[in-house]
Protein backbone atom coordinates (compact mmCIF):
# COMPACT_ATOMS: atom_id res chain seq x y z
CA UNK A 1 0.00 0.00 0.00
CA UNK A 2 1.66 3.65 -0.64
CA UNK A 3 1.13 5.82 1.98
CA UNK A 4 0.72 9.69 1.32
CA UNK A 5 0.48 12.74 3.64
CA UNK A 6 -1.66 15.23 1.70
CA UNK A 7 -3.44 18.73 3.48
CA UNK A 8 -6.54 19.85 2.19
CA UNK A 9 -6.85 21.20 -0.97
CA UNK A 10 -3.77 18.43 -2.17
CA UNK A 11 -4.98 15.93 -4.90
CA UNK A 12 -3.46 12.03 -5.93
CA UNK A 13 -3.48 11.28 -9.36
CA UNK A 14 -4.39 7.29 -10.22
CA UNK A 15 -3.84 5.84 -13.41
CA UNK A 16 -5.75 6.98 -16.36
CA UNK A 17 -8.19 10.17 -15.54
CA UNK A 18 -8.59 9.50 -11.86
CA UNK A 19 -7.88 12.08 -9.40
CA UNK A 20 -8.55 12.06 -5.18
CA UNK A 21 -8.48 15.15 -4.01
CA UNK A 22 -8.74 16.19 -0.04
CA UNK A 23 -11.59 18.77 0.37
CA UNK A 24 -11.90 18.72 4.00
CA UNK A 25 -10.21 17.51 7.19
CA UNK A 26 -12.17 17.35 10.44
CA UNK A 27 -10.77 15.40 14.14
CA UNK A 28 -12.46 12.32 12.68
CA UNK A 29 -13.19 11.98 9.43
CA UNK A 30 -11.68 13.42 5.66
CA UNK A 31 -13.78 14.59 3.22
CA UNK A 32 -12.45 13.18 -0.08
CA UNK A 33 -13.45 14.33 -3.89
CA UNK A 34 -13.14 12.14 -6.40
CA UNK A 35 -12.92 12.49 -10.17
CA UNK A 36 -12.76 9.69 -12.76
CA UNK A 37 -14.35 8.47 -16.22
CA UNK A 38 -17.91 6.65 -15.51
CA UNK A 39 -17.08 3.37 -16.43
CA UNK A 40 -14.46 2.67 -13.23
CA UNK A 41 -16.78 2.39 -9.85
CA UNK A 42 -16.22 4.11 -6.49
CA UNK A 43 -17.95 3.14 -3.62
CA UNK A 44 -17.24 2.64 0.19
CA UNK A 45 -15.53 -0.51 0.72
CA UNK A 46 -17.95 -1.62 3.75
CA UNK A 47 -19.68 -1.92 1.15
CA UNK A 48 -18.60 -3.92 -1.73
CA UNK A 49 -18.24 -6.14 1.33
CA UNK A 50 -21.39 -6.39 1.97
CA UNK A 51 -22.43 -6.98 -1.32
CA UNK A 52 -20.01 -10.06 -1.30
CA UNK A 53 -21.30 -11.58 2.10
CA UNK A 54 -24.78 -11.40 1.13
CA UNK A 55 -24.18 -13.31 -2.10
CA UNK A 56 -21.86 -15.29 -0.05
CA UNK A 57 -24.43 -15.92 2.47
CA UNK A 58 -27.91 -16.45 0.64
CA UNK A 59 -26.11 -18.84 -2.02
CA UNK A 60 -25.11 -21.06 1.43
CA UNK A 61 -28.28 -21.52 3.14
CA UNK A 62 -29.25 -24.91 2.55
CA UNK A 63 -31.39 -27.52 4.81
CA UNK A 64 -27.78 -29.39 5.93
CA UNK A 65 -25.85 -26.08 6.57
CA UNK A 66 -28.60 -24.52 9.11
CA UNK A 67 -28.78 -27.98 11.31
CA UNK A 68 -25.08 -28.06 10.91
CA UNK A 69 -24.99 -24.21 12.31
CA UNK A 70 -27.82 -24.55 14.67
CA UNK A 71 -25.50 -27.84 16.08
CA UNK A 72 -22.81 -26.17 16.53
CA UNK A 73 -23.99 -23.00 18.56
CA UNK A 74 -25.57 -25.50 21.07
CA UNK A 75 -22.14 -26.36 21.73
CA UNK A 76 -22.93 -30.21 19.77
CA UNK B 1 -53.46 -15.00 6.98
CA UNK B 2 -51.54 -15.74 4.44
CA UNK B 3 -49.45 -17.47 2.77
CA UNK B 4 -46.31 -17.75 -0.09
CA UNK B 5 -44.43 -20.55 -1.65
CA UNK B 6 -40.79 -20.84 -0.37
CA UNK B 7 -37.80 -22.50 -0.98
CA UNK B 8 -36.51 -23.14 2.61
CA UNK B 9 -39.86 -24.07 4.31
CA UNK B 10 -42.25 -24.86 1.39
CA UNK B 11 -45.75 -23.33 2.24
CA UNK B 12 -44.88 -20.68 4.71
CA UNK B 13 -48.31 -19.39 6.52
CA UNK B 14 -47.88 -15.42 7.88
CA UNK B 15 -49.91 -12.27 9.27
CA UNK B 16 -49.58 -9.40 6.69
CA UNK B 17 -48.94 -7.17 9.24
CA UNK B 18 -45.43 -8.69 10.14
CA UNK B 19 -44.10 -7.97 6.76
CA UNK B 20 -40.80 -5.75 7.29
CA UNK B 21 -40.36 -3.55 4.14
CA UNK B 22 -36.85 -2.79 3.39
CA UNK B 23 -37.22 0.13 0.97
CA UNK B 24 -33.46 0.10 0.02
CA UNK B 25 -33.63 -3.85 -0.14
CA UNK B 26 -29.79 -5.20 0.88
CA UNK B 27 -26.36 -4.80 -0.50
CA UNK B 28 -26.62 -6.95 -3.40
CA UNK B 29 -30.26 -7.51 -3.35
CA UNK B 30 -31.66 -3.92 -3.81
CA UNK B 31 -35.19 -5.24 -5.37
CA UNK B 32 -35.82 -7.40 -2.00
CA UNK B 33 -37.91 -4.48 -0.06
CA UNK B 34 -40.10 -6.99 1.88
CA UNK B 35 -38.98 -9.65 4.39
CA UNK B 36 -40.80 -11.60 6.88
CA UNK B 37 -38.53 -12.65 9.99
CA UNK B 38 -39.02 -16.37 10.38
CA UNK B 39 -37.89 -18.68 14.11
CA UNK B 40 -38.73 -22.48 14.23
CA UNK B 41 -38.29 -23.89 17.97
CA UNK B 42 -35.49 -26.71 15.84
CA UNK B 43 -33.28 -24.25 14.64
CA UNK B 44 -33.11 -21.62 17.54
CA UNK B 45 -31.32 -19.54 17.86
CA UNK B 46 -31.49 -18.91 14.23
CA UNK B 47 -33.38 -16.15 12.79
CA UNK B 48 -34.62 -16.65 8.99
CA UNK B 49 -35.03 -13.41 6.99
CA UNK B 50 -37.35 -14.65 4.18
CA UNK B 51 -37.94 -12.67 1.18
CA UNK B 52 -42.01 -12.17 -0.16
CA UNK B 53 -40.38 -10.60 -3.28
CA UNK B 54 -38.54 -14.23 -4.09
CA UNK B 55 -39.55 -16.87 -1.86
CA UNK B 56 -36.61 -18.80 -3.10
CA UNK B 57 -34.44 -16.11 -0.99
CA UNK B 58 -33.82 -16.37 2.86
CA UNK B 59 -30.96 -15.38 4.70
CA UNK B 60 -29.93 -17.38 7.87
CA UNK B 61 -29.30 -14.88 10.65
CA UNK B 62 -28.36 -14.49 14.77
CA UNK B 63 -29.24 -11.50 16.65
CA UNK B 64 -26.19 -9.37 17.42
CA UNK B 65 -26.57 -10.19 20.77
CA UNK B 66 -26.20 -13.72 20.44
CA UNK B 67 -22.97 -13.82 18.70
CA UNK B 68 -21.65 -10.93 20.98
CA UNK B 69 -23.16 -10.00 24.65
CA UNK B 70 -21.00 -6.61 24.44
CA UNK B 71 -22.38 -6.22 20.80
CA UNK B 72 -23.76 -2.01 20.06
CA UNK B 73 -25.14 -0.44 17.77
CA UNK B 74 -23.68 2.52 16.06
CA UNK B 75 -26.08 3.86 13.42
CA UNK B 76 -25.58 6.75 11.45
CA UNK B 77 -28.34 9.44 11.44
CA UNK B 78 -29.44 8.63 8.16
CA UNK B 79 -30.41 5.03 9.03
CA UNK B 80 -31.97 6.50 12.46
CA UNK B 81 -34.07 8.97 10.30
CA UNK B 82 -34.79 6.04 7.36
CA UNK B 83 -35.70 3.51 10.36
CA UNK B 84 -38.23 6.24 11.68
CA UNK B 85 -35.99 6.19 14.58
CA UNK B 86 -35.59 9.17 17.73
CA UNK B 87 -31.76 10.59 15.72
CA UNK B 88 -30.51 11.65 19.42
CA UNK B 89 -29.39 8.28 20.27
CA UNK B 90 -28.86 4.70 19.38
CA UNK B 91 -32.16 2.27 19.92
CA UNK B 92 -32.31 -0.15 22.63
CA UNK B 93 -31.78 -3.73 20.93
CA UNK B 94 -34.26 -6.47 21.91
CA UNK B 95 -36.98 -3.89 22.95
CA UNK B 96 -37.31 -1.15 20.23
CA UNK B 97 -35.13 -2.54 17.41
CA UNK B 98 -34.47 -5.82 16.41
CA UNK B 99 -30.34 -6.52 15.10
CA UNK B 100 -29.68 -8.96 13.08
CA UNK B 101 -26.56 -10.53 11.81
CA UNK B 102 -26.76 -12.23 8.60
CA UNK B 103 -24.64 -15.42 8.69
CA UNK B 104 -22.37 -17.06 5.60
CA UNK B 105 -22.23 -20.71 5.10
CA UNK B 106 -19.29 -22.22 3.76
CA UNK B 107 -18.43 -25.81 2.80
CA UNK B 108 -15.66 -26.96 5.07
CA UNK B 109 -14.82 -23.33 6.37
CA UNK B 110 -16.08 -21.89 9.89
CA UNK B 111 -19.20 -20.34 9.58
CA UNK B 112 -19.00 -16.03 9.81
CA UNK B 113 -21.60 -13.08 10.86
CA UNK B 114 -21.28 -9.73 9.36
CA UNK B 115 -20.71 -7.74 12.37
CA UNK B 116 -19.49 -4.68 10.31
CA UNK B 117 -23.17 -4.01 8.92
CA UNK B 118 -26.23 -5.32 11.29
CA UNK B 119 -29.56 -6.04 9.49
CA UNK B 120 -31.60 -3.53 11.62
CA UNK B 121 -35.26 -3.14 12.21
CA UNK B 122 -37.60 -1.10 13.84
CA UNK B 123 -40.43 -3.04 15.45
CA UNK B 124 -43.42 -1.24 15.78
CA UNK B 125 -42.72 0.68 12.40
CA UNK B 126 -42.15 -2.45 10.59
CA UNK B 127 -39.22 -1.07 9.10
CA UNK B 128 -35.47 -2.45 7.96
CA UNK B 129 -32.08 -1.90 6.93
CA UNK B 130 -28.82 -3.23 6.37
CA UNK B 131 -27.12 -0.07 8.35
CA UNK B 132 -23.01 0.00 7.07
CA UNK B 133 -21.35 0.99 10.15
CA UNK B 134 -18.36 2.88 10.94
CA UNK B 135 -15.67 0.67 11.70
CA UNK B 136 -15.98 -0.65 15.69
CA UNK B 137 -14.02 -3.90 15.64
CA UNK B 138 -16.46 -5.95 14.24
CA UNK B 139 -15.56 -7.43 10.77
CA UNK B 140 -17.99 -8.60 8.17
CA UNK B 141 -16.58 -12.04 8.80
CA UNK B 142 -16.86 -12.08 12.24
CA UNK B 143 -15.99 -16.11 13.71
CA UNK B 144 -19.41 -17.37 14.95
CA UNK B 145 -18.64 -18.87 18.63
CA UNK B 146 -18.32 -23.26 19.36
CA UNK B 147 -16.27 -23.72 16.26
CA UNK B 148 -13.26 -26.41 16.96
CA UNK B 149 -10.50 -26.86 15.06
CA UNK B 150 -9.92 -23.13 13.82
Amino acid sequence: MLVLRRRVGESILIGDGIEVSVIDISPTRVKLGILAPGAVFILRKELRQAEAENQAAARGVNRQAVEALVKQLRGG
Amino acid sequence: MATTETTQFGVLEYDPQDIIQFPRGLPAFEDQTEFLLVEKAATLPVVFLQSLRDPGLSFITLPTLAIDPSYRLALSPEDLAALQLDPGRQPEEGREVVSLAIVTVKEGEAATANLMAPVVIHRAARQGLQALQPWTGYSHQHPLPGQGGQ
